[in-house]
């Protein structure tokens, strides 16, 4: 029964929300309108360890609207770490000015409040604070001795990795590093919050709603279901606003202590100390292989760093547990704690970290093995993840890569790196296997239908979020597509965490947990109008119908989806292929990205069209890790030293290749019943690895240390063995 | 950010009346970098003047058949001025590869050479820096420096100047005109208009208190023809230079008659590679006098603990540069 609508699941429809967005319409957290509000700013440290010898607040009192200054001397008593650092996980309180302890640069020391922004934000600047410091702990490599597991999944090992190494007729060992990097979406965190008797509403940028109202009430030691938070528009996220940051914190403090509303922003320099980031990363990879190309053996040994308090790290040796057939596998991941706030997700963590070490190396190990890369990474293709132990539900790497070549023209890639050339520009192509999990999870949503004027309209409820990705839209396409009805009949209200409960928008699972929440509510409506009226579920009738034969103006049904038993048994995941072609200058260290071409089977297409737009944007990203995105601390004071989008650098539009993207048609009804996977963090996911095997095949350098900077690339040595 | 007040002058003589009145007031042009620079504490005026719309905003032919560039001129304007492209190429070029279109939009003539260094030590109030506060020390020195200078540093300051219309104006020779507060012009020639650290690093140029920049005088156009201006960076645009050259050539007869070079990202002023330029004048150009021109030019540098790389990369750059320049035909 599809007759009237052209723009259900899988058309390339416009966002139903865009044109509210490019009007200005669209509200964002720190927009609402509240009465009788009050600014709170947060102060930061200027040490990276020590403690407050004293907080001279009289100054900054003295000035004109400022209402407060909040600090570890009069702030509210808030729950304490049960252990020494605990996981940063979704749920995890977020105590500040609990004591006189710093434990990294930036660190909020005291909290202003006053009548407007700017009083606030000068307040801030009269806030004295002198210290008693200790040298900090900011360098990995000094504190290497202080590497310690965080969890027993952390490990994993599959037969011997020795006796997989003794086996190999060819060999690497090589170490890839990778920056500590930024969020940095383009809204910045804000709220604004009030707290009435022990009950606190708030509007918060936040990505998944309901684990952060658990982690407030915890935090302020109240009933969970005090909290709500209201986010209909977030301005993009990239992980930072998955969990409760401290301003959050800061904002609900200050409301209980004023008794009026507050509104808390963070500036661009404190999204560099106080809303989370991507960890520094040290990988090792150990990859042996028969001189067919057969793998014998491949390791994975991450060391990273942690917060001083709580523990967090990405899973970077997650991807060769999966991605490639062989019997002998190890991963560890290793943690030191030091001096810098406590990293946390940013798009794909581990993955695409973990993928430009692994896809490097096996482009590395291709190369010795006088071996196409490509023919390399299908050799060792596997239908079973051998880290779980079940059949992938289904994957289509190898025709990814092989219809990836065909696009991309991959036959004309000089097989002797150095030796394309054009000018004064040295011309290489790279490729590299991507592979993201394509998770689904329990999700409910509540479908309310209505008749007026005899024309149906529908309004469909879910605490999910919209991060600007589409779920506005692809939610829209999934009620107009399962009540036969046009989009433009459907209104999706999302951002509230008091309508059904959804796991909120990260980790990829988005699309498929809230498209399939929506249908099953849809189905709920449409088989509870029937039953009522004793109507056969086969029988081809309209909703519309329907509420006339029920006589009824509206109806409403709610709806749960979940992960089938079959599901359970199998490993879901995306995959993809990347392929770049990299111009260097072959004397300056400059070089540019002249074309990238991805394809993807990421299960059923909601709408290409948004679709499209976060692959680009993952290729962005990907680049982004490749060309400049670093965040350098100083190594004297632990702070960063990059602190605005001038000196923290993403890609322009220039620096951004011609693009051609690829979805492969899939149907995985294993995945979930629409077959939909997740492509949010598939698109970041080893791009890096593929430009910067471009750049060796362009010039015979490999470049493990990422950002791949113009000063890197002068002074790299060209391989051994590279003519 | 700090109170301020707000002084829209209407008329030079107001402005520099203002000026003269306050001493611990700042001439507002763009405000592209000023008002960063206040946001971070770092500048601290209690009073803007407002320039960007008094008059000197033309360019004019001047009598000594170059061109004259108002101070109040706005930088995208200027680069894309007809007689510029056509005549200043290589200005138009440099200016062109600074910043962004919504930058060079507000951004001034006069304020672009009065842009302050992007050293990170600068712009972050809890570290030391004896630019920002004289006698508190060099955090750079014994810090990062990657991205710092090679020529005429000493231990007070590393930093470099930012600008890339400056490299340019010091390969072509141009001359700064700055109105005094009592009213009267003076000239100052490009190359002795910004400073090294020395002993005052705070100070980035030799204009006096309340000075105004209100004209840019290029002398006779030598390099419409052969010109480049190559600038080293991370990204396409938005991106400060790591080394930038401004090369610009004369050529007769197969014979380089004249050669204009500057260097940017590589000192505290822009750094005219006068070496060079008197090494090529007469020579032929071909790609082994460029190289011998290139290590000659780099001979001086000195090099910190992370830039050494600066070295290598500044001499391909200007055989870069200059080749380039020569290849190109207008």
């Amino acid at each position: 029964m599809k007759t009237i609508n052209a723009s259900g699941v899988g058309e390339a429809i416009d966002r139903v929300d865009g044109r509210l967005k490019v009007m200005g319409m669209a509200k964002y957290a720190s927009e609402f309108p509240v009465e009788n509000l009050v600014y709170a700013q947060g102060v930061n440290s200027t040490i990276a360890k020590g403690r407050i010898k004293s907080i001279d607040t009289s100054e900054a009192k003295k000035q004109k609207g400022v209402l407060e200054v909040i600090t570890h001397l009069n702030a509210q008593k808030l729950k304490a770490y049960d252990k020494v650092r605990p996981s940063y996980t979704l749920t995890t309180i977020a105590p500040i000015l609990q004591s006189a302890e710093v434990n990294y640069y930036g660190q909020f020391v005291a909290c202003v409040v006053a009548e407007t922004f700017e009083q606030a934000q000068y307040a801030c600047r009269l806030v004295k604070v002198t210290y008693e410091e200790d040298k900090p702990d900011i360098h990995l490599n000094k504190n290497k001795g202080k590497a310690y597991k965080p969890d027993e999944a952390a490990d994993y090992l599959r037969g011997d990795i020795d006796a997989g190494m003794r086996d190999a007729e060819v060999k690497l060992e090589e170490t890839y590093t990778t920056p500590i990097e930024h969020q940095h979406p383009m809204e910045l965190h804000a709220a604004i919050i009030s707290w009435n008797d022990g009950k606190v509403k708030m509007y918060a940028n936040q990505q998944i709603l309901h684990e952060a109202t658990i982690a407030v009430a915890d935090t302020f030691m109240i009933p969970k279901d005090n909290v709500e938070i209201i986010a209909p528009y977030i301005g993009g996220g990239f992980g930072s606003k998955l969990r409760i940051n401290k301003h959050i914190i800061l904002g609900t403090m200050a409301s209980k202590m004023l008794g009026r509303p507050v509104k808390i922003t963070v500036t661009r320099q404190q999204m560099f100390t106080n809303t989370g980031m991507r960890q520094f990363d040290e990988q090792v990879m150990k990859i042996g292989a028969k001189k067919d190309g057969t793998l014998t053996a491949l390791a994975h040994y991450t060391t990273s760093h942690c917060a001083i308090d709580v523990q967090y790290y990405e899973t970077c040796g997650n991807v060769s547990k999966m991605l490639y057939n062989t019997p002998n596998n190890e991963i560890t991941h290793r943690l030191i704690p030091l001096n810098l706030q406590c990293p946390d997700s940013m798009r794909a963590p581990g993955e695409a970290t973990g993928s430009f070490a692994l896809e490097c190396a096996m482009d590395e190990m291709a190369w010795k093995l006088k071996m196409d890369p490509i023919d390399f990474r299908i050799k060792n293709d596997t239908q079973t993840d051998l880290g779980a132990g079940k059949p992938f539900s289904s994957r289509l790497l190898k025709e990814c890569l092989r219809i990836g070549a065909d696009k991309f023209g991959w036959k004309n890639r000089a097989k002797q790196p150095g030796t394309k050339q054009e000018d004064n520009w040295l011309i290489g192509y790279g490729v590299s296997a991507a592979s993201r999990n394509a998770p689904y999870k329990k999700t409910s949503s509540k479908v309310i239908i209505e008749l007026n004027d005899g024309k149906v309209h529908a309004t469909i409820q879910m605490d999910a979020t919209d991060l600007g990705t589409g779920s506005y839209t692809i939610i829209a396409q999934t009620t107009s597509d399962y009540l036969n009805i046009p989009v433009a009949q459907v209104t999706v209200e999302l951002g509230d965490s008091k309508f059904p409960l959804t796991p909120g928008s990260g980790g990829s699972w988005g699309a498929a947990s809230y498209c399939n929440a929506a249908r099953v509510a849809c189905q709920n409506a449409i088989t509870g109008l029937k039953n009522k009226k004793n109507i056969s579920l086969d029988q081809d009738i309209s909703v519309s119908d329907l509420l006339k034969q029920n006589n009824l103006n509206k109806f409403e049904a709610e709806g749960t989806a979940e992960p089938s038993e079959e599901f359970k048994k199998h490993s879901v995941f995306s995959f993809g292929a990347n392929f770049a072609e990299v111009w260097v200058d072959k004397d300056t260290g400059m070089y540019r990205i002249k074309r990238m071409v991805n394809v993807g089977s990421a299960g059923k297409i909601v709408n290409p069209k948004t679709a499209y737009g976060q692959i680009i944007g993952g290729l962005t990203m990907g680049a982004g890790m490749v060309l400049a995105e670093q965040s350098k601390i100083e190594p004297n004071f632990g702070n960063f030293i990059t602190r605005s989008l001038a000196d923290y650098h993403v890609p322009v539009n220039l620096d951004m290749a011609n693009i051609e993207v690829i979805f492969l048609p899939e149907e995985d009804k294993i995945a979930n019943d629409m077959g939909i996977k997740g492509i949010g963090e598939l698109g970041i996911t080893s791009v890096a690895a593929s430009i910067a095997n471009a750049i060796f095949n362009a010039t015979g350098k490999r470049m493990r240390d990422l950002p791949i900077t113009p000063e890197k690339l002068i002074e790299a040595k060209v391989e051994k063995g590279v003519a | 950010m700090r109170p301020f007040t707000y002084t829209g002058a209407k008329t030079t003589a107001e402005a520099l009346k203002a000026a003269n009145a306050n001493s611990n007031s700042h001439y507002l042009g763009g405000g592209t970098n000023l008002l960063d620079l206040m946001k971070e504490d770092v500048e601290r005026p209690n009073e803007l003047i407002e320039v960007a719309n008094l008059e000197h905003k033309q360019v004019i032919r001047n009598e000594k058949g170059g061109l004259t560039l108002g101070g109040m001129l706005n930088n995208s304007e200027t680069a894309n001025h007809r007689d510029v492209r056509t005549w200043y190429p290589l200005l138009s070029m440099a200016m062109l590869s600074a910043a962004t279109a919504q930058i060079r939009n507000m951004a001034t003539n006069g304020g672009n050479l009065l842009q302050r260094t992007r050293c990170p030590y600068f712009f972050e109030v809890s570290m030391p820096c004896n630019k920002r506060e004289p006698g508190s020390g060099c955090g750079a020195l014994t810090g990062m420096n990657a991205l710092h200078a090679i020529f005429g540093w000493n231990d007070k300051c590393i930093a470099v100047h930012p600008s890339d219309m400056a490299v340019a104006l010091a390969a072509i020779g141009a001359t700064i005109e700055a109105r005094q507060t009592d009213g009267s012009s003076r000239m100052i020639e490009i190359a002795e208009f910004h400073r090294l650290p020395g002993d005052t690093p705070e100070k980035d140029t030799n204009l006096e208190a309340g000075e105004l920049i209100t004209a840019i005088h290029l002398p006779r156009p030598d390099f419409s023809t052969h010109y480049y201006y190559l600038k080293i960076r991370e990204r396409a645009s938005y991106a400060f230079a790591i080394i930038s050259v401004a090369a610009g050539l004369q050529v007769t007869d197969g014979k380089i008659i004249k050669a204009g070079l500057a260097m940017g990202g590589v000192a505290h002023k822009p750094w005219k590679l006068t070496s060079a330029e008197n090494y090529l004048s007469g020579k032929t150009p071909n790609q082994a006098n460029f190289e011998a021109a290139a290590r000659l030019a780099m001979k001086e540098a000195k090099p910190l603990e992370d830039n050494k790389y600066k070295v290598k990369m500044g001499e391909k750059a200007i055989i870069r540069a200059l080749t380039q320049a020569y290849q190109r035909k207008a």
